[in-house]
């Protein structure tokens, strides 16, 4: 990374060390992209998001990974072997230069690092590390937390969003329960999300302590899977299910509440309709009429959601007649002009050349020297400042010599 | 512990949220549990929806001027703020809002841009009267109005197809499944505005001035398909909806458990995980009927992944006949002790029953000026020094305005006036106070932590 890109963003000074996968990467692409210097510390075969599929066609190891070239977007690489004594001893040393680590090893892991004991120190944990840089934040992302009868358990994002009662809700009634837009790992998205906002919490309250005189000391952080999957998912938590004892079963696509509610057939795919207050029924029902010159539809008692509900199956029909005339784009453009709560039911394909994305500019073009050039997403969030600086995602160990070297 | 001793990290910070739904409320909690000061500004004549909800069992129609304190989700995405009744559309009311802003670090609101500068709140009115301002606004589409989506409408549970994330939830062979019932992309916004809103809050600290911050919740859960959309432009085949299956792992699934709708996820992480799976004696008791004919568990001991994502239909059919003898936590104890990632998927009851749950307790019981005490999630970020919480759940619906407006110089008789002319509000008869069906329950579910209103922790482990 050029040095020119130091002293750029917000958190420009901060030093994080990366020691996770998944569960961490989104929010440091995040924290990186604004500023903070996030350091990978990898082993010699490279952090594991680096074999994750999908890989760049026509390529093979270490940097071929689109997950590793998306999510490790502004950090840098490093690489030592903790099993190898000089690298153990630098990596120690590199720790006492960060503001923050974030680990996702299991806790007993983390409870006694073999690389600390080769140190002489005996089997040395976080709580070690910690005493010894006291202004230290280090956020242990565990399964199941660093406590409790199941901390050393394994997850995953599917496994998470089991163990917080979520995926016992998605899914057809006939079938298995699923996780929310499979592998894509929004829970773990969420957790890194959770991990950085701590961090940087935690950072902000050292640094305004010693600003104020007082001991500038760092915290840990204990972030467990299953409770940011409780925290994203209190329409299925315990106080919603206590406040009505009725279970969340699982409902499909479409939710019977009323019509039309959730997906129908467009032309091309699939729209998704919520149609709950009376205005937007109204808009639906003209619409159909317009189109099919059905009168009924415009009867009012379907103004009522019961109705509606009760008449489920002919409502439904009725719309279908409808949606199955026009591609999704068109329903949504259309429909959302009539005012109606309708969205295109999107592909990742739809998304790369959606207009509204398109027209504000999203996209930038990203050079690297293994993948060639191709188009990346922008950043996930605007101010009116000068916020952002995104990198190409590091080489394996391409910051080793130059990290290792500030360290003597 | 009490909570005098723990100054969690946003104590001083002060945010003004005027809000709907899911996505800002659920920021402004999680700023409320580190510590922040929140006043939610709350009008009758444009109810937040979780005042709407109300509760299941408050359906008297005597308690109907209270029921908008009595709902799950007020609790949920508002405990520990400060409910200040304001009908913001009357002059005076925006004057008193101005008035309380003056002394705000953070404005939060996922109104519409068009609403609120309709409100008079835009980031240039609410500058004037605060100019260090954090201003976090969260629109579906940004704040250009010449841009396509602009004037659409983003609707909470319209989201999730919108950002593709529903055309990825479901099997290959069926319509896409959705999320229809749940509302993640709501949370990932309000997370991004709150790590939005720590940043600037850094920022300030060295500048010392504000910044206007847009949340557009488009890009924000758009971004979360970062790797496929890369891949696009360098002819990676499009990514379908493929059940519970990961490319990088195998076998991963949820499978049938002994009983009624009993189901345990699986995914085997490592080729370790695989060899100590595949290798139980088990195998060769699973009835050839149930084994797809492939008898794969045991044909692949030391199979590859790739191996095994050939296989994958074959291994679901051997698995599935080992779990449908088991019960989910017996299935779970046994492949976890393997290194195989597994729980059994939990419902409400299965939550309320969770060992692991018990043991940390991830819910708080605080007082509730209208049901005694509620319950609610806590905040999962668990800082060892400062850890989260709040003492006090609900708010009542304008509970907290005389106090509120008192405090930035209204004397009584001021408030007393602008209650009684309608510019401004107080919660419906404080003294009524319910209890939900199930407070019985608080103590012996044992899933929470219990604080008291001066924030000591009355029960649980700490």
């Amino acid at each position: 990374m050029s040095p020119a890109q130091h002293g750029h963003g917000p958190w420009n000074g901060v030093r994080v060390l990366d020691l996770t996968g998944l569960s961490g990467a989104y929010g440091t692409r995040v924290w990186a992209a604004l500023g903070a210097d996030v350091i990978c510390v990898e082993p010699p075969g490279g952090n594991p998001i680096r074999t994750m599929p999908p890989l760049a066609p026509g390529h093979a190891g270490p940097e071929a990974s689109l997950w590793w070239a998306y999510y490790a977007a502004s950090k840098r690489s490093v690489v030592l072997d903790p099993t190898d004594s000089e690298d153990a001893a630098s990596l120690v040393k590199l720790i006492g230069t960060a503001d923050v680590v974030l680990d996702d090893a299991m806790p007993a892991a983390q409870e006694a690092y073999p690389w600390l004991a080769d140190m002489g120190q005996g089997g040395l944990g976080v709580s070690g590390i910690v005493e010894r840089y006291p202004h230290l934040t280090w956020v242990s992302i565990t399964p199941f937390g660093m406590t409790g009868p199941r901390r050393h358990w394994r997850s995953s994002n599917l496994v998470a969003w089991a163990s917080c009662g979520l995926a016992s809700t998605v899914g057809f009634p006939h079938g298995p329960p699923l996780a929310p837009a499979g592998e894509i790992g929004v829970l773990m998205h969420g957790a890194s999300l959770h991990a950085v906002i701590g961090s940087m919490m935690s950072v902000r309250a050292r640094n305004q302590a010693g600003a104020a005189g007082e001991p500038a000391l760092g915290q840990t952080i204990d972030l467990s899977l299953q409770e940011v999957g409780l925290w994203l998912s209190p329409e299925t938590g315990v106080p919603l299910y206590l406040d009505d004892q009725v279970p969340r079963p699982r409902a499909g696509n479409r939710r019977p509440v009323t019509s039309p509610m959730g997906m129908y057939p467009a032309s091309d795919g699939y729209v998704a309709i919520i149609a709950i207050q009376p205005a937007h029924w109204n808009a639906v029902a003209q619409w159909v009429h317009e189109l099919t010159g059905n009168e009924g539809i415009l009867d009012e008692i379907f103004i009522d959601i019961v109705v509606r509900r009760e008449a489920l199956e002919a409502v439904d029909a009725w719309v279908e007649e409808l949606t199955t005339r026009f591609t999704k784009q068109e329903l949504f453009v259309e429909g959302q002009r009539r005012r109606i709560p309708i969205t295109p039911v999107n592909t990742v394909g739809d998304l790369r050349h959606d207009p509204h994305l398109e027209a504000v500019g999203w996209w930038r073009p990203e050079e690297h020297p293994v993948l060639g050039t191709y188009t990346v997403p922008g950043s996930p969030f605007t101010t009116d400042g000068d916020w952002w600086a995104w990198q190409r995602a590091p080489m394996l160990g391409e910051h080793t010599d130059g990290v290792l070297a500030e360290l003597t | 512990m009490t909570a005098s001793a723990n100054r969690r990290p946003l104590a001083g910070i002060r945010v003004f949220e005027i809000s709907i739904a899911v996505a800002a409320p659920c920021c402004g909690k999680a700023m409320a549990h580190h510590g922040a000061e929140v006043f939610k500004v709350e009008a009758h004549s444009y109810p937040d929806v979780a005042r709407a909800f109300g509760s299941a069992w408050a359906r008297d129609p005597e308690l109907a001027d209270v029921f908008c304190d009595t709902g799950p989700y007020v609790p949920e995405m508002s405990a520990g703020k400060r409910s200040v009744g304001l009908e913001l559309k009357q002059p005076q009311a925006l004057e008193a809002a101005k008035r309380l802003l003056a002394t705000c670090d953070v404005f939060l609101t996922n109104f519409a841009a068009p609403g609120i500068a309709e409100l008079g709140l835009d980031y240039e009115s609410v500058k004037q009267v605060c100019p260090d301002i954090i201003y976090a606004g969260m629109t579906g589409f940004g704040v250009d109005p010449d841009k396509p989506y602009y004037p659409f409408r983003a609707f909470g549970p319209n989201q999730a197809p919108l950002v593709g994330w529903d055309a990825l939830t479901g099997f290959p062979h069926e319509e896409p499944a959705g999320i229809p019932s749940i509302a993640p992309p709501d949370y990932m916004g309000g997370l991004h505005t709150m790590l939005a809103i720590v940043t600037a809050l850094h920022e300030r600290d060295r500048t010392g001035e504000g910044r206007f911050i847009d949340i557009s919740q488009l890009e924000t859960t758009v971004s979360f398909l970062g790797p496929y959309l890369v891949g696009q432009d360098l002819g990676v085949p499009e990514p379908f909806r493929n059940g519970n299956r990961v490319s990088w792992a195998a076998p991963a699934g949820i499978y049938p458990c002994a009983g009624n709708d009993r189901w345990i996820a699986v995914e085997v992480p490592d080729d370790e995980a695989w060899q100590a799976l595949a290798g139980l004696a088990e195998w060769s008791d699973v009835p050839a009927h149930d084994a797809g004919g492939g008898a794969a568990l045991s044909t692949y001991p030391h199979g590859t992944l790739a191996d095994r994502v050939a296989n994958h239909d074959a291994i679901d059919a051997e698995l599935s006949a080992w779990t449908s003898r088991r019960s989910p936590q017996q299935a779970a104890a046994e492949l976890q002790e393997l290194g195989v990632a597994a729980y059994e998927v939990l419902n409400h009851t299965g939550v309320l029953a969770d060992p692991q749950v018990h043991d940390r307790r991830p819910y708080s019981i605080a007082p509730s000026p209208r049901l005694g005490r509620d319950l609610f999630v806590r905040n999962p970020v668990r800082l060892s020094a400062t850890p989260p919480y709040v003492t006090r759940a609900g708010p009542n619906m304008g509970g907290d305005t005389v106090d509120v407006l008192t405090e930035i110089g209204y004397s009584e008789d001021d408030v007393e006036q602008m209650v009684s002319d309608g510019t401004a509000f107080v919660d419906a008869r404080p003294e009524v106070v319910l209890e939900r069906p199930f407070d019985r329950w608080y103590e012996s579910v044992g899933i929470a932590e219990f604080y008291d209103a001066e924030g000591s922790i009355t029960g649980g482990s700490q």
